[in-house]
């Protein structure tokens, strides 16, 4: 398994999975295929969000690949820097929509960036220790979008 | 559509097997029951002709009276009259305002009851009177004995709701097909009308609640990406601001009962009226000193109830943003509930989506219609291909120091669902923990709805932080929520005790049950037996035909051991020894689990393969 996946091919073999093994297909069956349909159903729930969303996803690789923790995972100065950097400037647009916005394009922009970085710690290089320090500054710039978002939506509903 | 249909073993009936499956939708004003009648899913017609029944229930003598004739006693004797039940379902006395009723409320073992003249009365029996109604307006329609049902409940709806909603539903003696949200259900009635794709919103204004669904359909996938609402919102809301605007510009003293009762008897009408006529005139003597003479037009009353629509704008929003959808990627928005006729709510979201909205299904009825759809699928009386992916909508957490809630499974995940947690003991030879489970988005448990509270008992004595008990939430395809516990380091399953802090112990549930069917001592003697016996049987079928279609997936000393089994069952269930009957069975049951579980991974694969040959064409 891979870091790269087809999404739309995920979605596709999750119906088909759920199609033929969901609770719902199992009304009238006796119960233990209702039971093993319920477990199933259920497995297959959590391997769906699992693999679609790409935190989890590389979260799963490295607890599955990483054998031994070489590196403690605290963020390097530089991205402490960046991040300081974007919460003041957030701070400073705070109600400012068409800023927010433009805020809000940047942010998915190096949201993307560093999910190469992630494709290429995981699928290239192999480098769980690496992939674990990515995820760390994703998962800050995860947090930062949807602080973006809210706001707007803030914005919006004034 | 499909040229050759070869039904599935097991999953499917023979056509001549027509199992009789309704819909009923168990509103707060309004019940209906549909069913899927050659082909075309239609509202069953009550003893008094209407599609509707009345959802209030009249306790004043011996013979419960349900439906309009029940409406009818209110005004003289509320005291044993009892409407709206559904504001009372899977509630305690704190969660309501007891000055909004005139009915002699008091809360027993967690639960509200009302003191009739039948004796007291919960709201799970008096849900099982409306039920039992709407089953026997069922079976008269239908001719035969009912087979089963979906039951629809607010999507907004919390556990303790859904299940007491699933009990009051057992009580009436039917066979709970599936609990579906009201949603979910008016849109399989508009999707399988019209066999749409993409995503669609589902608008949901009732007289008290609000709900807004998001949902993707393909290829007769239904898969819910969100939800949201408002449990304190709807048309009734509406009448209020009318009465405001009418008390304010006429300078009415409210404080009278009278006065303030036919005030909002007028508001209603007005708001009714106001849904086809641009400006309304109002002549109205309310007593010999107030005659109230006014004009109140369409926009108007949009301004007066501006910040309630925006309320429901809001929520909208929210979901979008929860589904990660913008206005421009929804196909549709269907409107659902009698209060989305006002015309302000109709531009408000047409303003909102800058497209037409899909309201050409009666909004009273669609929400029944679409769960007989469901109904009648679940039953296997056809095989139209729908799959309903619902999801649990509210976060549920568990308390933890600090009466902090911490967040176990969140709001809008797919069901069914579950979710495992360590816990450790905080004392040396501690034996028992107590497990609180609440449900909602806030951050502390008083802010939270409480579940219900687990004790862990049987917990292997050992030094502090040394016993790990991994707790498991599982939540159902209804909704509902099971519990249960292992300690990892013995492996001892532990024995869960659970307190609902609302509704009734499962224990409670038999005992009414048992009450209800007021059976003598054989006559349960025999029931329980042939039960017994039909189950029995039933798994031999199911085991002996899955032997003979999967016998690779057996080794030989699994084999062996089914087929002593099931020789030993078949022997035994022609006899009428029902203790033995019912331990094989539990054994049979736990020796063919690995082999179902098998069976099951078999079929995810054959289903796979034999798409992606054929080019996944979804």
């Amino acid at each position: 398994m891979q870091f790269n996946i087809d999404l739309n091919r995920l979605q596709k073999s999750y119906r088909i999975i759920q199609a033929e093994i969901h609770p719902d297909k199992f009304i009238s069956a006796s119960e233990i295929e209702k039971k093993q349909s319920l477990i199933k159903s259920t497995e297959v729930n959590d391997a769906y969000q699992t693999l679609k969303n790409p935190i989890k996803r590389a979260k799963y690789l490295i607890k599955i690949n990483l054998k031994s923790k070489q590196k403690d995972s605290t963020l390097p100065p530089n991205f402490l820097m960046k991040q300081m950097e974007w919460e003041e400037y957030l701070e400073s647009i705070w109600n400012q929509k068409e800023e927010l916005e433009k805020f809000k394009l940047l942010i998915s922009t190096e949201y993307q960036k560093i999910l190469n970085a992630l494709e290429n710690a995981c699928d290239k290089n192999k480098n769980w220790n690496d992939a674990m320090q990515i995820i760390n500054e994703i998962q800050f710039i995860d947090k930062l979008n949807h602080k973006i978002i809210k706001q707007i939506n803030e914005i919006e509903t004034k | 559509m499909a040229l050759l249909q070869i039904s599935e073993p097991g999953k499917s009936t023979m056509p001549h097997e027509h199992r009789n499956a309704v819909g009923i939708d168990l509103g707060t004003t309004n019940s209906l029951v549909a069913s899927v009648i050659s082909g075309t899913a239609s509202i069953l017609k009550q003893t008094n002709n209407s599609n509707l029944l009345a959802s209030v229930v009249n306790y004043s003598s011996d013979n419960t009276i349900v439906g309009i004739e029940a409406k009818k006693l209110q005004i003289h004797d509320p005291q044993n009259t009892i409407s709206s039940v559904k504001r009372l379902i899977g509630k305690n006395l704190s969660d309501i305002n007891q000055k909004n009723y005139s009915l002699n409320l008091q809360n027993k073992e967690g639960i509200i009851s009302i003191k009739t003249n039948q004796g007291e009365k919960n709201p799970i029996e008096i849900s099982a009177d409306i039920l039992k109604k709407l089953k026997k307006t069922a079976e008269d329609n239908l001719g035969n004995e009912l087979y089963g049902a979906v039951i629809t409940v607010p999507a907004y709806f919390d556990d303790a709701q859904r299940q007491a909603t699933k009990d009051a539903a057992k009580l009436a003696g039917i066979n709970v097909l599936r609990l579906i949200n009201e949603p979910t259900a008016a849109a399989v009635a508009y999707g399988l009308d019209q066999n749409k794709e993409g995503n669609f919103v589902i608008y949901d204004l009732g007289g008290g609640t609000f709900d807004i669904s998001i949902l993707n359909l393909s290829k007769g996938i239904f898969e819910v990406q969100a939800t949201h609402g408002d449990a304190n919102l709807g048309g009734d809301d509406y009448d209020q601001a009318i009465f405001n605007w009418l008390s304010e510009n006429n300078k009415i003293n409210t404080s009278d009962a009278i006065i303030k009762q036919k005030l909002y008897a007028l508001s209603r009408e007005i708001k009714e009226k106001l849904t086809d006529k641009t400006t309304l005139t109002i002549n109205e003597k309310i007593n010999e000193k107030i005659h109230i003479k006014c004009q109140l037009s369409q926009k108007d009353f949009e301004k007066i109830t501006k910040n309630l629509t925006k309320k429901t704008i809001d929520s909208t929003r929210h979901a979008l943003h929860d589904a990660g959808l913008s206005v421009s990627e929804i196909q549709g928005i269907v409107m659902v509930g009698g209060s989305t006729r006002m015309p302000c709510i109709q531009n408000a979201v047409e303003d909102f989506f800058k497209q037409p909205l899909l309201n050409n299904l009666n909004p009273d009825e669609v929400v029944a219609l679409g769960a007989a759809q469901q109904a009648n699928i679940l039953a296997g009386n056809t095989n139209d291909n729908l799959l309903l992916l619902d999801v649990i909508p509210l976060s549920l957490g568990i308390e933890t120091v600090g009466e902090i809630v911490e967040r176990i499974i969140p709001r809008n995940s797919t069901l069914p669902i579950s979710m495992g947690q360590e816990f450790t003991t905080y004392k040396d030879g501690q034996t028992a923990m107590i497990i609180h489970v609440v449900q909602g988005e806030r951050d502390l448990v008083k802010n939270c709805r409480s579940l219900a509270k687990f004790t862990l008992k049987a917990i292997p004595p050992l030094v502090a932080g040394a016993a790990k008990i991994l707790v498991t939430f599982q939540i159902d395809t209804d909704g509902l929520l099971s519990v249960s516990a292992r300690e990892l380091s013995t492996g001892i399953q532990s024995a869960i005790e659970v307190k609902p802090s609302y509704g009734l112990s499962d224990k409670k549930i038999k005992k009414m049950l048992e009450d209800s069917f007021n059976l003598a001592k054989e006559d349960k003697e025999s029931r329980a037996l042939s039960e017994a016996k039909t189950e029995g049987l039933q798994l031999c079928e199911m085991i002996e035909n899955a032997i003979k279609e999967d016998p690779s997936l057996l080794d030989k000393k699994e084999l062996n051991l089914l087929q002593k089994n099931l020789v030993k069952l078949k022997k035994l269930l022609e006899s009428s020894d029902r203790n033995n009957i019912e331990k094989i069975t539990k054994l049979l049951n736990d020796n063919s689990q690995s082999f179902a579980a098998k069976r099951m991974d078999k079929s995810i694969h054959k289903a796979l393969t034999g798409k992606s040959v054929s080019s996944l064409e979804f």
